[in-house]
């Protein structure tokens, strides 16, 4: 545990200082180094610019990525309960997959106007398709046995599915719940550059466009420091926790 | 008394085409008197866990009368008679600890929850596991896992127990072990047990009576009553498991002569 803390610490000062490397050789207008970056942070946090796009933007993200999880949640177990919703969708699932996220947000934004529900529903339909697969696989691995034994120990319905099928599919949930999120916020950031005036996405754009390389680099550190918060900070922890009991995991 | 009764039971699958069905049963008739040990003997596919999942409630698409009657005195009130039930594999939840799977079914079987307690210690304590309480089902090895499954099937105090093949997943030594420990509770809570297997040699050793389960569509096509004493070095019991292998495998011979 300690040693994994010293070796991750090993490597992001490794980072940090073939960055200033590179950005000594290289013009600040194609590569800022760390200090300008960071007084780019500080200047952005200082006008409260930081904090309120990021705030717009976890608002869309979450949006969308609950509106993602509830529809394929619904749509990955039928499809993995019963047989003839399988046959009737696994098509247009694999379709959803290919398609483009750009033609979900253009079609998205055409429908429904540069608006904050085009922008949801874009993020939405975009990161449904992945949780869909997941959580369809998942329920296709439920363990009847198990089913089976609580009816003959005289189960009632609802606890056979709150106490033995519901354990069994959250695994699959919560998997497809992280690579979901890791969809949505990239595709977030890019719904916003096409049709919003505020936002991280929107800040980048802008920072692009006057060609503000410290810009960029200093929204990108900040979106992605918080990303990585999220997921150590929160969702890897709960997911230890929840499934403590299975053994892949305890490794 | 009878603890369980099946009279002209018909069953039929549908074959594999889905157009016409496979008779498993048709006209089967079998009892269990209360606090016996009985073990159905059968081959492999001739309907044994089917006849088993009739008994505790999984499969009700059948034909024909099926009576299950608790072993409870007079001065109590039970309508339905408490099924524990002992899979081939262990089913145990394993998101729950052994001690929490055991609590699961004695909520499920609608137990009082002051008994819980006493009644987990009890039956992990006999089967040895009581300090595996907090373990989870795959910190056990197989043969701990079949005995938190048979604790559990114990522990709600049930009527009649079901056993599908326990053992036969085990190895040898485990099994053997297994059967000699399955015996001692057996004697200390005088359950009545149906009891499925292939393996004519723990039959012999475990059962009061053997029911041997041939033919399809199948029926019992003989009986076995097995007095002698439960001594795994008894030579009695291995010259009884030889006759009864030969018994069992006349009636599949007998079957393959009729078809040809």
């Amino acid at each position: 545990m300690l040693s994994q803390l010293v070796t991750r610490v090993v490597s992001i000062a490794v980072f940090v200082a073939a960055w200033q490397v590179t950005s000594m050789l290289i013009p600040p207008r194609y590569v800022p180094g760390p200090a300008t970056t960071f007084a780019k942070l500080i200047e952005f946090a200082g006008s409260g610019a930081l904090l309120g796009n990021l705030a717009t933007t976890m608002i869309r993200l979450l949006g969308g990525f609950a509106v993602a999880l509830l529809v394929g949640v619904a749509v990955g177990s039928a499809m993995g309960l019963y047989r003839r919703a399988e046959g009737a969708l696994d098509l247009w699932v694999m379709v959803c997959l290919t398609i483009p996220s750009l033609v979900y947000i253009i079609i998205a934004f055409l429908w429904l106007g540069l608006t904050e529900l085009g922008a949801i529903a874009a993020i939405a339909w975009t990161t449904f398709p992945a949780i869909t697969v997941n959580v369809w696989s998942g329920v296709k691995a439920i363990d009847q046995g198990l089913i089976d034994m609580a009816r003959v120990f005289r189960a009632s319905r609802a606890v056979r599915g709150f106490a033995v099928i519901l354990p069994q599919i959250l695994p699959y949930v919560m998997g497809a719940s992280r690579y979901g999120f890791g969809i949505a916020w990239k595709v977030t950031v890019f719904v916003e550059l096409m049709g919003r005036s505020d936002g991280v996405g929107y800040q980048l754009n802008y920072s692009f466009q006057i060609f503000d390389m410290p810009g960029v680099f200093a929204w990108t550190l900040f979106f992605v420091a918080i990303m990585i918060t999220i997921e150590l900070g929160i969702l890897k922890p709960l997911e230890r926790h929840l499934f403590r009991w299975r053994p892949e995991l305890r490794a | 008394m009878t603890a369980v009764s099946l009279a002209e039971i018909r069953k039929a699958f549908p074959d594999q085409e889905g157009t016409d069905e496979v008779l498993v049963f048709d006209g089967l008739s079998l009892s269990v008197r209360d606090r016996e040990f009985v073990c159905l003997l059968g081959e492999s596919g001739c309907g044994k866990s089917t006849l088993l999942n009739m008994v505790g409630g999984l499969d009700r698409d059948f034909s024909g009368h099926l009576a299950l009657e608790g072993n409870a005195g007079p001065d109590s009130v039970k309508t339905d008679p408490r099924i524990g039930y002992v899979f081939q594999e262990h089913r145990l939840l394993p998101w729950l600890s052994v001690y929490d799977n055991l609590k699961f079914v004695l909520r499920t079987g609608g137990i009082p929850s002051d008994l819980w307690s006493s009644s987990i210690s009890l039956w992990l304590d006999r089967v040895g596991l009581w300090e595996f309480r907090n373990a989870y089902p795959h910190q056990l090895s197989g043969g701990m896992r079949q005995r938190v499954s048979i604790a559990r099937a114990f522990v709600i105090d049930p009527d009649i127990l079901l056993m599908d093949e326990p053992f036969s997943g085990l190895d040898e030594f485990t099994g053997r072990q297994m059967r000699e420990e399955l015996l001692q509770l057996w004697r200390q809570s005088q359950k009545t047990v149906l009891f499925v297997t292939h393996n004519c040699f723990e039959a012999c050793y475990l059962a009061d009576r053997i029911l041997i389960l041939g033919n399809r569509p199948a029926r019992v096509t003989d009986e076995v009553p097995v007095d002698i004493p439960r001594d795994y070095e008894s030579e009695e019991l291995f010259e009884r498991s030889v006759g009864l292998t030969r018994k069992v495998l006349g009636t599949g011979l007998g079957r393959l002569r009729g078809q040809s």
